[in-house]
């Protein structure tokens, strides 16, 4: 038995792959011979009913339309190479078999959440990746931190999905169904007429903010954001699909896919965007300071989650979900490369350790630094940098139309890029310029006594159990650096073909996400917003100093770019003496940022200590009055069966005389109640 | 004097006299338990005989035909007087024969009550089959006598387990069931019987039965006249004649009885004698192991090791 | 002395007393006697009783359903026979006693 176990164990990996391969593949298909009905923007198809009372229907219904195929595209596509990368990155590990159930359980409940026709299919999903998260995160149970971090993560998760539900009640209160085709087609409507006749009632200004807190703690803003960073204790791997690529995308998601409901209330999109805006650069000036690697990656999500935040808060829809698209490509590469980097090292995460690790690793080095151009928003080649300026030219050309609170929004993306270019670059040129020093970390991960001979097949001659070696490594291109190429073209070639092309326009057009107000502004409004060929963003057209809000952004921000890889490359790679001065002397602030702003103390000071309390204080009185009174209980029929006990006899005719006595004295009663 | 009264003091002298006539320790009261219990029963029937068989007019009304009622006396008392014995008698054979005699008086209650059928039928199934298989258990199952145990049998048979409580609690039970037997119950007029009669024509007619069912399952149909249907016209055979009502036995009306009203509950007793079967099969074959003397699973291994050793 | 109402008839009443009082000695002798077949015989006794009053009931009120059921009580006695005579075998055949105070140890 255990003799097959071990060979069945390595065909995880491949099944898992392959499926999601497959579900990729099939997903691709479909768009491609997608035929939607006429008037209509997406394919509604019910497979049965899920429950049913009374009018309350809730179908395992999924709905598909260009949003939703898009997102199939990323959770498949960057969760396939992905899964291939983990079949290297996981080899060895007890748990392989364990891992490769929990991606695959996690891709299914993604899947679910992007394709849910209804509100309550999609929560099962939300709730899915949750829980896969939760498991993925504590994938190393024997790890206090992991565990802890699992628990941080689910139970902040919570706290969203608490407004989320309450959303869902209120939704169904409101339209009296959750099928989110049929409620957005009833939002589009009073969208549409929100001028004229139609106000905006109480619930359609609530929903949008229990929605949002919803999207808020699954995407990591604030004040719900500190769950991700810890959740870097998983298995890299699952950082880079679960914590970068796409389950922290559902909240964005969520709204894009919502977003009608979201132009209802008047405050909800400046809501949205500020509070992205915020996370955005709060989240940069964090990981200015960070010193673990995939704690810098992790900031930098919650920062580009912020961007596309921002982006749906200003209507740009098609930027929020290029945005999207691009970062789960060139963040997934970011997360796998600086696995590679952990990995070769044993573990090791402080960069302070690390230096000039460009001779050992070069192909690793070079993806990150795709990777980091990417990330930074590197002018023109880079993928991150034309999504980025989408959303940003687009935020400008809001505020400068007169919402005057996007002009602050976009101050902060802006001054959020530039930070980002420097913290990126920082990092790279921290770990791979520079002299070279390297300090091995404590984990064996890779050490697997029980199947030696295949992990020498498997690999090349690089790929030894570096547990036993003190010299970081290349990694193999089987199966670990192959599939980052596709993502590392993916973070280049993307960005200018979205840009150029309007691919995402054309994607949000011809889904629910397209908004109502942009397509009304623009002329083009057909009362549903459905199905526009060409896309006027009227209200994204402003100009600034004789430009165009686009063009200006792209200069700005390319300078930007530039200027931050430019200090990053002077203080880091050049300089570093002076680094270490100027640190010094700003050593409270370098402190503050190291600590993290001390927002995980203050949360623990401000609602953990005083929950312990009170749970402290139940506890006391579970103890003392309920304990007791329940042991009262169970005291009470223990007395009783003391007293009858001799009762029971075991001799027939005690039991036949009570009996008889007990059917005379009943007759006798009876008799004397009748006979009155 | 209240009537009920009457019961109720019986009861008790009955009850008594019972106890006294119970085996167990102490001093043998039973012939002053039997001189009391014949006393009451006989008090009693002296004094409800006159309450009870007077109509207004102070004539005997007892609903039977002359001649008979006497006899429901004698068969009552001896039922009654074998009955006292099947249950004070220390030895189960005696108490079984006792049995019989009590099965026989009733089946003489039961010709008194003009149920011919019934009757011999307890006699033969009852005092015949079941008394005969009850002797038989009795004779299988005898303990083999102790040295330590008196003549009269073991100390279970020679005392009841608790006649003081045992009288009182079941002649409560009987005054209170004579009690609604003699005592008028408050009558709702709604809730008054149909007369017998007109609840045998509706449920045949109900039926769909014809006048010529109906009329043998009238019971004051009179023998040899001839049959009226209900449109006041005479029924007629195939050749004419007017079908008279013919005189119907206790065996035929208990079978037109039992077969047209009550199919399914033959049916159901057909299925619980045969699962009483095959449960007294299964029971007869059942090994049993006597818990005094646990040597028979070591019986078993010797046996094996002696085979081993041969 | 005030005349009673009976049920139907005078005379049904004697014979009701007359089962009464068969069935109630059958009780009596349940609950007194120790010997297990003796106690099966006061069953059959109460048997009587009820075998006496459904028969009376049924002559006097021309029904014929209670002389009917007569069979089935007859088949009921028969069945329990059986079966209980084959149980008191096996007790007795485990324990060679008759005694129901020897299984008060079934009490669990």
């Amino acid at each position: 038995m255990i003799a097959l176990r071990d060979k069945l164990q390595p065909l995880a990996a491949p099944i898992c792959a392959g499926a999601i391969g497959a579900s990729f593949v099939i997903a691709m298909i479909v768009w491609m011979t997608l035929s939607i009905p006429e008037n209509k923007v997406g394919l509604t198809v019910n497979f049965y009913d899920w429950m049913a009372f009374g009018d309350f229907r809730v179908g395992f219904s999924y709905f598909l339309d260009s949003l939703t195929m898009i997102m199939l595209g990323v959770v498949c596509g960057v969760g396939c190479l992905i899964a291939i990368y983990a079949a290297g990155y996981m080899k060895g590990d007890p748990g392989y078999w364990r891992f490769f159930t929990y991606m695959a359980l996690f891709i299914f409940a993604m899947v679910t959440l992007v394709t849910a026709d209804n509100l309550v299919l999609l929560f099962l999903g939300w709730e899915g990746v949750g829980v896969c998260s939760y498991l993925l995160i504590g994938y190393y149970y024997d790890k206090p931190l992991a565990v802890a971090a699992a628990k941080k993560a689910f139970i902040v998760n919570r706290i969203g999905d608490f407004g989320f539900l309450l959303g869902i009640f209120l939704c169904y209160q409101t339209y009296g169904t959750v099928e989110i085709s049929v409620m957005l087609a009833e939002a589009r409507e009073n969208v549409a007429a929100l001028g004229e006749g139609y106000t905006a009632t109480t619930a359609d200004l609530w929903i949008p903010f229990l929605l949002m807190i919803g999207a808020f703690g699954k995407s990591a803003q604030i004040p719900l954001y500190v769950w991700l960073p810890d959740a870097m204790a998983g298995p890299t791997p699952v950082s880079a699909l679960v914590h970068a690529a796409t389950m922290v995308t559902a909240g964005v998601y969520l709204i894009a896919r919502c977003i009608p409901l979201f132009e209802l209330s008047p405050a909800a999109l400046p809501t949205v965007a500020v509070i992205g805006g915020c996370t955005a650069l709060f989240a940069a000036t964090i990981a200015l300071c960070c010193n673990d690697l995939k704690g810098v990656f992790a900031y930098s999500t919650v920062s580009q989650l912020g961007y596309m935040f921002v982006g749906v808060g200003c209507l740009s829809i098609d930027g929020a979900v290029f945005h999207l698209f691009t970062h789960a490509f060139f963040k997934a590469l970011l997360f796998l490369t600086a696995g590679s980097v952990m990995h070769a090292l044993a573990g090791q995460l402080d960069i302070r350790t690390m230096g000039g690790l460009r001779h050992k690793m070069p192909v690793t080095c070079w993806l990150m630094f795709v990777g980091c151009l990417s990330l930074a928003g590197f002018p023109f080649i880079t993928s991150g940098f034309w999504s980025k300026d989408l959303i940003l030219g687009d935020a400008l050309a809001y505020g400068l139309n007169g919402h005057s609170v996007y002009l602050f929004v976009t101050l902060l993306g802006v001054v959020t890029a530039f930070l980002t270019a420097f913290y990126t670059f920082r990092l790279w040129f921290t770990v791979f310029m520079g002299e070279e020093k390297f300090e091995m970390g404590d984990e064996h991960h890779h050490d697997t006594p029980e199947t030696p001979e295949a992990e020498h097949a498997e690999g090349d001659e690089a790929h030894h159990d570096h547990g036993h070696h003190d010299e970081p490594h290349e990694m193999p291109w089987l199966p670990m650096n192959a599939p980052l190429v596709p993502l590392a073209i993916g973070a280049i070639i993307f960005g200018v073909l979205g840009y150029k092309l309007h691919w995402f326009e054309n994607i949000i057009t011809h889904s629910t996400a397209d908004p109502v107000t942009a397509s009304l502004a623009s002329g083009h409004g057909d009362g549903h917003g459905y199905g526009h060929d060409d896309h006027g963003h009227d209200p994204h057209h402003a100009y600034l100093l004789g430009l165009d809000a686009h063009d200006f952004m792209i200069i700005l921000s390319s300078l930007l770019a530039i200027a931050g890889i430019g200090l990053a490359a002077f203080f880091f790679w050049f300089n570093r003496a002076l680094t270490a001065k100027i640190a010094t002397s700003l050593s409270p602030i370098v402190k503050l940022l190291e600590n993290k702003y001390y927002i995980d103390e203050l949360y623990d000071y401000a609602f953990v200590q005083p929950l312990r309390r009170l749970g402290g204080l139940f506890y006391v009185v579970d103890s003392l009055v309920i304990n007791n009174l329940i042991a009262l209980v169970a005291w009470a029929p223990s007395m009783i069966g003391r007293g009858v006990r001799p009762a029971r006899s075991g001799r027939l005719a005690a039991y036949s005389l009570s009996m008889v006595t007990g059917i005379a004295v009943l007759a006798l009663l009876i008799f004397m109640a009748v006979a009155r | 004097m209240s009537p009920s009264l009457f019961l109720y003091i019986a009861s008790v002298l009955g009850a008594a006299a019972l106890f006294m006539l119970m085996p167990k320790r102490g001093r043998d009261l039973r012939i002053l338990g039997g001189l009391l219990g014949a006393a009451t029963l006989g008090g009693l029937w002296l004094l409800l005989v006159p309450v009870f068989l007077l109509n207004d007019q102070g004539v005997l009304d007892t609903g039977f035909s002359d001649g008979q009622t006497p006899f429901y006396y004698v068969f009552s008392s001896i039922a009654v007087c074998a009955a006292v014995r099947v249950i004070t008698h220390s030895r189960p054979v005696y108490a079984a024969l006792w049995f019989v005699m009590v099965v026989t008086s009733s089946a003489g209650l039961l010709l008194t009550l003009s149920a011919e059928f019934m009757a011999f039928a307890m006699l033969i199934i009852y005092g015949g089959a079941i008394l005969v298989t009850y002797m038989f258990v009795i004779m299988l199952a005898t303990p083999p006598r102790s040295e330590n145990e008196s003549e009269d049998g073991p100390d279970y048979e020679r005392f009841a387990s608790e006649p003081l409580w045992a009288s009182a609690a079941g002649f409560l039970l009987l005054a209170v069931l004579l009690s609604v037997v003699f005592q008028p119950m408050t009558k709702n007029p709604q809730a008054a019987a149909l007369p017998d009669q007109e609840v045998i024509n509706t449920t045949l007619a109900d039926r769909g039965e014809t006048a010529e069912i109906a009329a043998l399952a009238t019971p004051s149909g009179n023998a040899g006249e001839a049959l009226i249907d209900e449109q006041g016209e005479t029924v007629v055979n195939e050749s004419g004649e007017p079908v008279t009502v013919e005189p119907l036995t206790n065996v035929e009306r208990v079978g037109l009885d039992l077969f047209q009203s009550h199919p399914l509950a033959i049916e159901l007793a057909g299925i619980i004698l045969l699962l009483a079967l095959i449960g007294a099969v299964l029971i007869a074959k059942t090994q049993i192991y006597n818990d005094d003397e646990d040597a028979e699973p070591e019986a078993d291994s010797a046996a094996g090791e002696e085979a081993a050793a041969t | 002395m005030t005349s009673l109402l009976a049920l139907s008839s005078p005379m049904l009443s004697h014979y009701l007393l007359t089962g009464a009082l068969l069935f109630v000695l059958g009780l009596i002798g349940f609950v007194s006697r120790r010997n297990l077949i003796v106690m099966f015989l006061c069953t059959e006794m109460m048997f009587q009783g009820v075998v006496v009053t459904l028969v009376a009931f049924s002559a006097f009120h021309g029904n014929f359903t209670g002389q009917t059921f007569v069979i089935f009580v007859l088949t009921i006695a028969a069945a329990e026979a059986a079966l209980a005579l084959g149980l008191v075998v096996l007790l007795f055949r485990r324990k060679q006693t008759l005694d129901s105070a020897a299984w008060s140890s079934m009490s669990g």
